[in-house]
């Protein structure tokens, strides 16, 4: 232990300091303790402050937190307890600091008389007493202080049961695989009538829950599914063809608008039959992945990117536009969409709508992976990876590419047209770029060129946003932190795409091998 | 013997530089012809107008009797040509079958309808081209290797690899970039029997860019020396050696395996 790794671990308490004083600014140490709260099954009345035990979790957890990374820093092996208490204490104490020092100066203003709030809109009064745990600000900074240097130290002391407990970790993990791999769980893994049992519970599952849960979650999850829908066509455009295509919700509203146009009274007074007007919407969305590919299918990578990001753009600026507001009806949209109907009995209540959703997205897995197993896909990949030596080993890579996009955006005219029958209207604020971006976000989330990754992701992104609305306004930060952290820890995806097995599934030869073939 | 690929003045030229000048080769069917050369004579840059990846500002490059350049590249390899690259360029997130049965996609006909409705011709096409693929695999030695990424293959098996991908559209013509580069003396000379055997077994004419002198002395029935762009010689490995010309641009005396910059520096 030396002055570097004191000053290492400083480093490291400044980084926390930075935090801690953050997320007290923006008002999120209130939100983060009145949710440790709630988990523990106690309501936070409206208008009060939550516990101060609740308050002393979140600081502790973060504490624990700088402990341990300022401790791993030593980079030690064997790590010495000394040294790693000694760099969590010096951490937790320099992030402590600048907590006293932020007290004291928060602190101090509210006591003259300043209001804050008139600078940073979440630092309400209470909130400020409350950080300093209803003290002065002195004694409040001090116990901020002391709580977060004990927290460090313990974080450190965290990283010395790990650092003692791998090697046993290790061996358990071990012998749990062994007998994973030998005892029932490998038999019933094998078993193919557990895979259909399996299969049949999921099926089951889709068939009693939208009658089961009623409309708000039917909602959620239709959007879900749709963003299942636009997920599996995108991942065929670029997690297996390579190409990098941003304007996807081209397609999605162009599914829409030609869903809507044939369907609705206003304004051609069409009335065209809901599956027709489905199958219209699908055949005009590829039919506009190819006319949009045939010219930009020669550009590649960030080119390719910037040109399909426009084109996404133009779309929706033509349908807002007064040029063709005889045709879209402009910014208004289009109302009274036609919902399904079936042997002429109408069928468009939420649950019903959740089965037809499940339906085009079991159908769309269905047709993504005969797509992607086959010559068709590995000509996908072979593009995707080297598009200059997949051409010269005799792939088509034009073709390709066009059957690609004119795949990926029936997949996403198909995702429209459901998604304006199910809220009976579109209007180009539906297209916006936003929606391309979740895409692309989702596939990339969920694991590139994988159909489950797809589904996780889908769940993830759209799921999430959800579940978090207990965050409040904190949840796109919250949600933005989450793909962050995601995409360090696991870059590779939620559940990253495998390669079939043809050696170890092809039958074993007749004859010995010989030279020639 | 009949004459498979012919170039006649072929010529590439980048901004200023003649990479390539007034080139004629002649190939005929069966051989194994090298090119050899010191770096930066242009050797690759043929290949690349051969296979298509360039096309040359002046004359023609002549293969089974058809003009092909300015054709595209997949189309050149549908014809029957395949090469392989001086880096090594797989399709690394790929299994290695399915590198190789990328390799025979100019031999498949299914289009997205019969894939999407799995028909009985595809089904029996895709049975075949697995089949194929893994017979490939165990002629280039890579048996028990196939399912795994190309990209964790050592490098030897990712050269063989790249060969065996090559063979998949059932070519003519071969190129070869360097085979053997980066490969210790044992590899080499498996390499060296193996490019032997593919000619002999499979009956595919070989060009091939070497640098290692024993590699093209002992397997070429012809050798061409390029230097700044020009042929300055052709012939058997024996009038190679005793060429003149070569031996004053190129070989020096004893030159089995010194470095080309070493040579160029003695010559000067």
């Amino acid at each position: 232990m030396n002055n570097l790794h004191i000053q290492k671990s400083a480093k490291n308490g400044l980084v926390f300091a930075v935090i801690i004083i953050f997320l007290a600014l923006i008002g999120f140490t209130v939100t983060a303790a009145s949710m440790i709260q709630k988990v523990f099954g106690v309501e936070v009345s409206v208008g009060t402050m939550p516990k101060y035990s609740a308050l002393i979790a979140f600081l502790a957890f973060i504490g624990l937190w700088n402990g341990w990374r300022a401790a791993k820093q030593t980079e030690e092996h064997p790590l010495q307890a000394g040294h790693a208490i000694l760099a969590g204490l010096a951490s937790g104490f320099v992030t402590g600091l600048f907590a006293l020092g932020y007290s004291l100066i928060v602190g101090t203003l509210q006591s003259n008389g300043v209001n804050v709030r008139v600078y940073l809109s979440s630092l309400s009064p209470e909130s400020i007493i409350y950080f300093l745990f209803g003290q002065s600000p002195l004694s409040g900074g001090f116990i901020q202080l002391s709580l977060s240097t004990v927290s460090a130290a313990f974080g450190a002391l965290l990283v010395i049961f790990w650092d003692r407990s791998q090697h046993q970790f290790l061996i358990w993990k071990q012998k749990l695989s062994a007998w994973g791999n030998a005892s029932w769980p490998a038999k019933l893994r094998r078993n193919v009538f557990v895979g259909y049992i399996a299969m049949g519970v999921v099926l089951l599952l889709l068939v009693i829950l939208p009658r089961t849960w009623g409309s708000y979650w039917n909602y959620v999850m239709g959007t879900v599914g749709i963003y299942v829908l636009l997920g599996i066509g995108l991942n065929i455009i670029v997690g297996y063809s390579g190409q990098l295509v941003l304007g996807y919700v081209a397609f999605f509203a162009i599914g829409a608008y030609s869903f809507a146009l044939v369907t609705a009274p206003e304004p051609h007074n069409l009335n065209w039959n809901f599956w027709i007007a489905i199958l219209v919407a699908v055949v005009a969305s590829a039919i506009s992945g190819v006319l949009i590919g045939l010219p930009i299918l020669r550009l590649r990578g960030d080119y390719l990117a910037i040109v399909t990001l426009g084109f996404g753009e133009i779309i929706r600026i033509l349908i807002k536009s007064d040029l063709l507001k005889e045709i879209t009806l402009g910014p208004r949209g289009i109302r009274n969409i036609a919902g399904p109907t079936l042997f002429g009995k109408s069928f468009s209540s939420d649950s019903d709508f959740m089965y037809l959703i499940i339906l085009a997205v079991l159908l769309s897995i269905f047709l993504a992976r005969r797509w992607q197993e086959s010559r068709i896909g590995r000509a996908w990949l072979a593009i995707s990876q080297d598009e200059t030596v997949a051409q010269a080993t005799g792939v088509d890579t034009y073709k390709y590419k066009l059957l690609a996009l004119a795949i990926g955006a029936a997949f996403a005219g198909l995702g429209g047209a459901i998604f304006a029958s199910r809220n009976q209207f579109t209007g180009p604020e539906d297209h916006v770029l936003m929606v391309s971006i979740n895409v692309l976000c989702l596939v990339i989330v969920g694991g590139m060129g994988s159909i489950p990754g797809v589904i996780l992701g889908a769940f993830a992104l759209k799921g999430l946003p959800e579940i978090l609305r207990e965050l409040e306004s904190y949840r796109l930060l919250v949600f933005g932190a989450l793909l962050v952290l995601m995409m360090i820890v696991r870059p590779e995806g939620l559940w990253p795409a495998t390669r079939p097995k043809y050696e170890e599934n092809s039958p074993p030869p007749v004859t010995v091998e010989g030279g020639s073939r | 013997m009949t004459t498979l690929l012919e170039t006649r003045r072929v010529t590439k030229v980048f901004g200023g530089l003649t990479a390539v000048n007034k080139v004629d080769l002649v190939v005929s069917q069966g051989m194994i012809a090298s090119i050899i050369g010191p770096n930066g004579a242009g050797k690759t840059t043929l290949f690349n107008c051969i296979s298509g990846f360039y096309n040359p500002e002046e004359g023609q490059v002549i293969f089974d009797g058809k003009v092909i350049n300015g054709k595209l590249t997949d189309r050149i390899a549908a014809m029957g040509i395949s090469r392989t690259y001086q880096n090594i360029r797989l399709f690394k997130n790929m299994s290695a079958v399915e590198n190789i049965m990328v390799g025979f996609e100019p031999r498949m006909h299914q289009g997205w309808l019969p894939v999407m409705l799995r028909t009985p011709a595809d089904r029996q096409e895709e049975k075949y081209v697995i089949s194929e693929a893994i017979k490939l695999l165990k002629y280039v030695g890579l048996e028990g290797l196939g399912d795994n990424l190309a990209t964790n293959l050592p490098y030897g098996a990712q050269r063989r690899l790249e060969i065996a991908r090559a063979l998949g559209n059932n070519p003519k013509l071969l190129l070869l970039d360097e085979p053997t580069a980066g490969m210790n003396p044992q590899e080499t000379d498996t390499m060296k029997a193996f490019i032997r055997s593919v000619r002999d077994d499979l009956g595919v004419t070989i060009i091939l860019i070497e640098h290692d002198m024993r590699v093209v002395m002992d397997i070429s029935d012809q050798i061409s020396v390029l230097d700044y762009g020009q042929k300055i010689a052709e012939g058997s490995p024996n009038e190679i050696q005793a060429d003149p010309r070569v031996i004053e641009a190129y070989l020096g005396p004893g030159a089995s395996a010194l470095s080309d910059k070493y040579r160029r520096e003695r010559q000067r």
